[in-house]
């Protein structure tokens, strides 16, 4: 029972990250039919933003030495710029380009992004110690807590409520719901398709920060690929989800938490290391008898 | 003009004459260099393969896939699988079938059985996948190579995960490799000259019939896709013994995107785009890779930071991308050198 | 007020226009008829930048329009109610509604104009809250053109407003658009199929087939239809031109 228990908090705290990631990928692919391939790498700028730029093997924090309230800030202000720059860079000379055009762009700037990492911080993952003091486990009757999966969570949750509230209540967030579902349209109606996009990397890159702080402080390792394993299962979790749907991506995200964690621990011992084979498969299943996903968006049907 | 309607023979595989001879000028010039030169050549040659491969499937199709490379890697586990000495496989590989285990086979069977493998594999994929199209597709395909990775990488047993499979036989030079790329382009060209390719083309050209499931158009797909996965597999036979030894992550989004990253540079749309893709990525991440090493100014050893030949590889792509859309060849084959310039324009792309 | 001279567009290999030329002077109703595929649709989407035109040239007030884009378009004053509706099917139709207000500078006119564009639109006050693809096909058709409307244009472009409506819904479409021009002083180009209501409410007309300007005339000199049987079935001198782009 505890047993469990221990698997659910567990699954909750992955299904998290998995969500806010998915949530990034989403909102790209929602407004701007792009599957984005840097997400992970705009999470892996976020970690490797924290550290002094060397090659030695244990990293030394820099910005992750700041006070929070300084620290979350500029990181974020990093990946951000970061993803705005690639937009003007690559994404918005392409705005015309086909959604699989698009894919293989991201895929190029994912690339590159790798190798500059590589480049300034060597190839060797890193060891780094963000937010120690978190460690310490909360005791739920016999349940025992790392508080650090709760913060995960309770961020997770606050994220969402935020960027509800940002699409439902404010003008900006009405426009991207508006040009998500029809991006024509929107633009005769005088909405800036590429203000809304930029917006849209924004936020994408916002969720994608709070993932690099969240798994860096749960992993404490650095590698110029590390968040290569976070898109795929955010790719994962959006199609399971539905493409296109916000919605959807947090319940793909969290199912696909929950899925590995009970593979991981009720999955024979012979067949667990071959958990992400059964996870894509569940998607090549889930594209072909249910191609709009659970939580199927009528913009997704029309676009695929 | 009875000769628009039908072309002779040669000028109707001119196209492909061309490319075998540039591809054989190549290999030619290049045997007469180093060791060094000899080993790039090869690996040019196998990467020649494996893009003339995906081509064949993406090229006719219009549908993009990602996971290719996926049947770089079962080819080429299936012929080492093949050759490596029983003696190793007893030890290492338990999970080995018996006629596998127990015996050594020669080069050829094992390419043969390294491409037939990776098609039957496609054969099952394509049968549920090749439905899909645009970005479905695309996902389906990258989920398949994740697929492989995770399953090649972890399968002790069989592909002895992360400690490698070594002793591989290294028999591939650059001529036996200039011998499989020419076959690759043989196959390619008649296949898009074909009943199949052009009904492929046609359908690729036409939205509507492209995002059609019209049964017809999906087994021509099935088809393509099945072919060009046994070309590809075949390519990781012969990279498995170029290489001598194998670890599942050489075949995963790096060897994917080098490999995309030619055909869009080419151009998707001919044989003549994946050709010049090959070979001017070549040449330009040999390049870098000279610069990275380093030159000799004077006393002093000038070189560029490590991973810029990748940077660079990104950045070339991207601006092909986006400044030549179709690609540096445009999509055409090579043209008829014996028409009027002033026709010239009019000549047909296949 | 609205130039269009020789524009040419394609897609792909389809030309799809050949060469439309026409105009629209302030406070006029001019209507495009033309058979399905003739280029209506797409001669409005050049207008109002959705379409690139590879020759000629769109001017608004003497001001080239090239190169501003569909949203620098709707700034200047041109809406385009698409044909097909367009509805944002999650959004609710009040939120339909505030997106065209966003671009306003006017911001203070806003809820002014809100409420009396409303006022025309009895039955969308009463679904201010639903989901606007829960709306029926005459009920959406009305929230696109209120939805334009919001956006305070001079000059309301309007594909097909009758598509797909029943007889008596159109009656009611035409007469929000007619109270419409009397209220906001619009200037109205519509794209119809057939001619027969539009001879009533229209100043000019342009007949469109081919990807040409087939004719063109004062609503007035029009009235007995056969002209424009003529030219919207290509019979006579027309077909000479047709000739000349099989060519
Ligand atoms: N997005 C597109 N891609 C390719 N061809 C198109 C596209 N839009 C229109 N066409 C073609 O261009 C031509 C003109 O189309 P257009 O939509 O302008 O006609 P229309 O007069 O509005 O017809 P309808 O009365 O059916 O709406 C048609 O042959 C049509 O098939
Ligand atoms: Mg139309």
């Amino acid at each position: 029972m505890i047993g469990l228990l221990q698997n659910l908090v567990d699954a909750a705290n992955l299904g998290s990250l998995y969500a806010l990631a998915a949530l990034g990928v989403g909102l790209l692919f929602g407004i701007l039919r792009l599957v984005n391939f840097a997400h992970g790498d705009f999470i892996s700028i976020g970690a490797y933003a924290l550290i002094v730029p060397s090659f030695e093997v244990t990293a030394q924090l820099f910005i992750g030495e700041w006070n929070w309230a300084l620290m979350i800030p500029t990181v974020t202000l990093i990946v951000v710029i970061v993803a705005l720059i690639s937009d003007a860079l690559v994404f918005q000379p392409l705005r015309r380009a086909s959604a699989p055009t698009l894919m293989i762009a991201s895929f190029a700037v994912s690339y590159v992004i790798q190798n500059g990492i590589l480049m300034i911080y060597g190839a060797r993952p890193k060891a780094a110690n963000l937010w120690s003091g978190l460690d310490t486990p909360i005791l739920l009757g016999e349940l025992r807590v790392p508080l650090l999966q709760i913060i995960t969570i309770g961020v997770t949750l606050a994220l969402m409520v935020a960027l509800t509230l940002f699409l439902k209540q404010t003008r900006y967030g009405v426009m991207m719901r508006a040009a998500a579902e029809d991006f024509r349209m929107a633009q005769y109606l005088g909405v800036n398709g590429n203000f809304v996009i930029g917006l849209a990397f924004a936020i994408s890159g916002i969720l994608a920060t709070a993932v690099s702080l969240l798994y860096l402080s749960q992993t404490g390792t650095l590698a110029p690929t590390m968040g290569v394993p976070l898109a795929l299962f955010a790719f994962v979790a959006t199609v399971i989800g539905g493409m296109g749907s916000l919605l959807g991506a947090v319940v793909g995200g969290f199912l696909v938490g929950f899925i590995v964690i009970m593979l991981q621990a009720y999955l024979p011992e012979d067949l667990r290391p071959f958990r992400d084979a059964f996870a894509f498969t569940f998607v090549i299943l889930i594209l072909l008898v249910r191609p709009s996903g659970i939580v199927p968006t009528r913009a997704f049907i029309e676009r695929v | 003009m009875k000769s628009g309607t039908r072309p002779s023979l040669v000028r109707r595989f001119w196209p492909l004459v061309a490319l075998c001879l540039v591809v054989t000028a190549i290999v030619a010039l290049g045997s007469l260099g180093n060791d060094e030169l000899q080993v790039t050549i090869t690996e040019m040659m196998i990467r020649l393969v494996v893009v003339v491969g995906i081509y064949l499937f993406i090229g006719n199709s219009g549908i993009l896939s990602f996971g290719h490379i996926g049947f770089m890697c079962i080819g080429a586990y299936a012929a080492a699988w093949a050759t490596v000495d029983p003696t190793w496989k007893q030890m290492m590989l338990t999970g080995l079938p018996d006629f596998l285990q127990n015996n050594q086979y020669g080069f050829l069977p094992a390419v043969a059985g390294g491409g037939l493998l990776a098609a039957f594999v496609a054969l099952l994929l394509g049968s549920a996948i090749m439905r899909l199209s645009g970005i479905a597709g695309s996902i389906a395909t990258f989920a398949f190579l994740a697929i492989v990775q995770s399953v090649y990488s972890n399968w002790e047993s069989v592909t002895a995960a992360t400690s490698s499979i070594i002793g591989v036989p290294t028999v591939v030079g650059p001529w036996v490799a200039w011998l499989f790329a020419i076959g690759a382009l043989v196959l390619a060209y008649v296949f898009q000259i074909s009943r199949f390719g052009l009904m492929l083309r046609a359908s690729r050209d036409d939205e509507v019939a492209a995002k059609s499931s019209a049964v017809g158009i999906v087994k021509v797909r099935l088809i393509a896709f099945v072919v060009s996965a046994f070309i590809v597999g075949v390519a990781g036979a012969l990279y498995a013994h170029f290489l001598g030894i194998l670890t599942a992550d050489t075949f995963y989004l790096s060897l994917t995107f080098v490999t995309l990253a030619m055909l869009v540079v080419g151009g998707v749309g001919s044989l003549t785009g994946a050709v010049t893709g090959v070979i001017v990525v070549t040449v330009v991440v040999e390049v870098l890779r000279h610069m990275e090493a380093g030159v000799a100014v004077g006393a002093t050893n000038l070189h560029l930071p490590q991973g810029s030949q990748e940077i660079g590889l990104g950045i070339i792509m991207a601006l092909v991308m986006i400044f030549r859309p179709s690609g540096l060849a445009r999509g055409r084959e090579v043209p008829w050198p014996f028409t009027p310039a002033a026709r010239r324009a009019k000549v047909p792309a296949v | 007020m609205l130039d269009v001279n020789d524009i040419h567009v394609t897609y792909g290999r389809l030309r799809a226009l050949k060469g439309v030329s026409l105009s629209v002077k302030e406070g006029e109703i001019v209507c495009l008829i033309g058979p399905n595929g003739a280029g209506k649709s797409t001669t409005l989407a050049s207008i109002a930048g959705g379409v690139t035109p590879h020759r000629g040239t769109i001017s608004l007030e003497g001001k080239p329009l090239a190169g501003v884009g569909p949203e620098g378009i709707a700034r200047l004053g041109v809406s385009l109610v698409p044909e097909g509706r367009h509805v944002f099917g999650a959004l609710t139709v009040a939120e339909n509604l505030r997106v065209a207000t966003y671009m306003r500078k006017d911001r203070s006119a806003i809820a002014a104009d809100y409420d009396r564009v409303l006022a025309l639109f009895p039955r969308l006050q009463e679904r201010i809250g639903s989901p606007g693809g829960r709306l029926s096909g005459g009920e959406q058709q009305m929230l696109v053109i209120a939805r334009a409307l919001l956006t305070k244009p001079r000059l309301l472009l309007v594909d097909e407003p009758s598509l797909g409506l029943a007889p008596k819904i159109v009656d009611q479409v035409y007469d929000i658009l007619l109270a419409a021009r009397k209220m906001e002083g619009l200037t109205l180009l519509i794209n119809e199929q057939s001619s027969h209501r539009i001879l009533k409410h229209a100043d000019r007309i342009y007949v469109i087939r081919g990807g040409h300007i087939q004719l063109h005339d004062t609503a007035a000199n029009l009235q007995d239809g056969e002209a424009i049987k003529r030219a919207y079935f290509g019979f006579g001198e027309e077909a000479a031109i047709d000739e000349e782009d099989a060519a």
